[in-house]
């Protein structure tokens, strides 16, 4: 009972202990708000990355691809039955864009992906990405608008040619002069990646360096009889992708599927259809992504064997998600310290304390208290110490989080530059999620290393031979 | 309650043959050489000797404080000397009363809670807490008993010597105990207000024919006594006052 009743009266009275339970307190608040905005900016790039990538993606190991994609999607639609929503064929390949910029060339390499854009939309969330110029969104469509076709003879003279609408010989040459601009002009628009179309300074708005109508060349191997050939695409910029993962808006070029087949002679004009070396699958929600992509692994691989690679989009991004997970587990643990710390600061005050002490331990025990109560008394101050400091840790980083933004916007207009630069991330706020059970860990960490602080003080108290401890002073 | 001796005999408490000596580095300093000492029922009786003759010494060994290195202590016929630490420290909450020389109150708590003290001690919360208005109110009316009616929330701090020696002397009471061990009670308090608690003593001996042994230097408050012993060189001897 006098446990209780002491360990709560020194709680109350002890004002420097509190003071060892304010590290505690920080520790807990700091690693509460640091793995809250981690897991948020880690769903973000989760969900970017899922956006970009379906939930299953089947490619196959040459970027060549395959022509009877048909007949893959009808057997992966075969194995999986209604847990597919849809799927898409595209193809990949690396390849390097140029395009001028104040008269020079510039180019950079890039992987252009021949899509059907409709199809690709139903996918994952593609058509959001897509946007112009100002930043509204566009539709998923490669159409190139009149108004971004360049100028080339045909044009200059179809604008200048005066159309008599009664006379047929007028109108055949207008359909001629059309026809002929569209030879003249690349007829396939491109979507570029958003950072490969714009330089980004800090603190400064980004500069189109390739503003809608600019004409890109695409240069990218081919389909060659004894080996690969380079080839060579123009295309009219239509519009951006702007994804919010760098690494996709600075290489990623979109572009109409057939004519990037046709473009890499992987077309079979007789059947009219072209090879693709991608299938994007959307799965419906619930369903065990991975248990479905060895399922079509296997029955793809009874088709033809080693030719087919199937992964989840988790699986395809392992080593980006594993490198967040590391840095997320590596900061928790150096985070743990600071409470470790703290715990090493509780030693020590709680050693004083036993000390300051002494003589109420010997009162206590010639009083009749135990041994073991004594002990408990100092265990369960530090047990009461540590519950106050995570308490009002857990509190503290609660609200730091909720209000995470709010203290952001405040820091950056007394710092007078930005805290959060969201023209790097890419979006306004910063993003948190609180994980129930991680907090969980937190506090039940911070009390358990409390009370592991007060373990050898209470230990010594309990020792006190009461004699000694009357008579000190 | 079984663990409480109930004193049949009329020797209350007593020693046989107490030895206990201290060392010093190398150099065993011998304190008590075969001390042996009776107390009857009821009886009230003074401790004298010399600074350093082992009078502490003696009282911690009588209430289970300290050990001795050989001899005997006898509660009510019942040999406690060589109990297990749980007995030991259930007689030390219920059969022994201990005031000391420098009151030692613990200093967070109030007067009242002081004397609660022993009964937080001997019982658990649920059991505390159900008879918690009782244990309350006896704690209060030992207060009222020892003349603190007015000091019960007060905490030690804000207390005289006298009021904080008689806040001891309501907690050494709060458990009802067998034999009360009062070491230098008034060694630290004025003439006056030392004859105040040497007279709530005498009066507790007599209203409830509690068994006491107090230690003192004062031939003054030694007088008082039922009978008085001696220490030196190690033993006890019997002692009148008239003799000095
Ligand atoms: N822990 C110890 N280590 C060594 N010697 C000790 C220890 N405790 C007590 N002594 C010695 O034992 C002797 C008896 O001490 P004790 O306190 O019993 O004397 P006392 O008669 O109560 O004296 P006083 O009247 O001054 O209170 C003293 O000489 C003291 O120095
Ligand atoms: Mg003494």
């Amino acid at each position: 009972m006098y446990k209780y009743l002491l360990c709560w009266r020194y709680l109350r009275t002890r004002y420097i202990a509190l003071a060892s339970v304010i590290s505690v307190m920080l520790g807990v608040a700091t690693m509460i708000v640091v793995n809250s905005v981690m897991a948020g900016f880690a769903e973000k790039m989760r969900d970017r990355l899922h956006g970009i990538l379906a939930d299953v993606v089947v490619e196959s190991y040459t970027l060549n691809g395959f022509y009877e994609w048909q007949e893959v999607m009808a057997r992966i639609q075969a194995v999986t039955g209604d847990e597919i929503v849809a799927m898409a064929p595209t193809m990949e390949c690396p390849g390097i864009i140029d395009f001028r910029v104040n008269g020079e060339v510039w180019n950079r390499p890039v992987q252009i992906i021949g899509i059907q854009p409709k199809e690709r939309a139903k996918t994952g969330d593609f058509a959001e990405f897509l946007i112009d110029q100002r930043g509204h969104q566009i539709p998923p469509s490669f159409d190139v608008p009149d108004e971004l076709r360049p100028t080339t003879t045909a044009s200059e003279l179809l604008k200048d040619f005066p159309v008599d609408r009664q006379n047929p010989d007028d109108l055949l040459i207008e359909q001629e002069l059309q026809q002929e601009m569209k030879d003249q002009s690349p007829d396939s628009g491109a979507i570029l990646g958003y950072a490969l179309a714009t330089i980004h300074q800090k603190g400064m708005e980004d500069i189109f360096i390739a503003p809608p109508g600019t004409q890109v060349k695409l240069l990218f191997p081919r389909f060659g009889q004894t080996k690969a050939e380079a080839s060579l695409l123009a295309a009219t910029t239509i519009g951006y992708f702007k994804s919010g993962m760098s690494e996709y808006d600075s290489t990623h070029v979109y572009m109409p599927l057939e004519a990037l087949q046709q473009a890499r002679w992987l077309y079979d004009y007789k059947r009219g259809v072209g090879a693709v070396n991608t299938i994007q699958i959307k799965v419906k929600p619930g369903v065990d992504l991975a248990a479905l992509s060895s399922r079509i692994q296997a029955a793809l691989d009874r088709m033809k064997p080693r030719f087919y690679q199937v992964q989840t989009w988790e699986q395809k991004q392992g080593p980006l998600l594993g490198a967040v997970a590391v840095e997320q587990s590596i900061l928790n643990i150096l985070l743990f310290f600071i409470i470790a710390v703290a715990g090493f600061g509780i030693l020590a005050i709680f050693s004083m304390i036993v000390v300051e002490k002494t003589r109420d331990i010997g009162i206590l025990k010639s009083l009749g208290a135990s041994t073991a109560g004594i002990r408990g008394i100092f265990l369960g101050y530090g047990l009461l110490l540590g519950a106050v400091g995570s308490g009002v840790g857990m509190a503290g980083g609660l609200l730091f989080v909720h209000y995470i933004n709010e203290i952001e916007q405040v820091l950056s207009q007394i710092t007078g530059r930005k805290v959060f630069d969201d023209s790097i991330y890419y979006f306004n706020r910063i993003p948190t999620i609180i994980e129930p059970m991680t907090v969980i860990w937190i506090v039940a960490g911070a009390l358990l290393i409390a009370v592991l602080a007060s373990i050898w003080p209470a230990q010594r108290a309990s020792r006190l031979h009461p004699v000694k401890a009357l008579r000190f002073d | 309650m079984a663990m409480v001796p109930d004193g049949s005999t009329d020797v209350m408490l007593s020693a046989r043959g107490v030895v206990k000596s201290y060392w010093k580095g190398r150099n065993e300093v011998p304190v008590l050489q075969g001390a042996d000492l009776d107390l009857e029922r009821g009886e009230m009786l003074a401790i004298m000797g010399a600074s350093g003759s082992g009078k502490s010494t003696l009282l911690h060994i009588l209430g289970l404080l300290d050990e001795p290195d050989s001899g005997e202590v006898h509660l009510a016929g019942e040999r406690i000397d060589a109990l297990a630490d749980r007995r030991r420290d259930a007689l030390r909450n219920r059969a022994f009363g201990f005031i000391f020389q420098f009151y030692h109150l613990l200093p967070e708590l109030s007067a009242l809670e002081n004397v609660l003290v022993p009964q937080w001690i001997r019982h658990g919360p649920i059991s505390y807490w159900s008879h918690r208005a009782r244990l309350r109110r006896e704690a209060q009316d030992l207060l009222e008993r020892v003349g603190l009616g007015h000091r019960m929330t007060h905490r030690p701090a804000e207390l005289s010597g006298g009021e904080m020696q008689r806040a001891a002397i309501a907690r050494a009471l709060a458990a009802d105990p067998i034999v009360l061990l009062a070491d230098e009670p008034t060694g630290n308090l004025d003439a006056t207000s030392g004859q105040g608690v040497l007279d709530l003593l005498r009066d507790l001996n007599r209203e409830r024919g509690l068994t006491m042994i107090v230690v003192t230097h004062d031939p003054n408050i030694a007088q008082q006594a039922d009978r008085v012993v001696r220490l030196a060189e190690g033993r006890v001897e019997e002692w009148s006052p008239a003799l000095a």
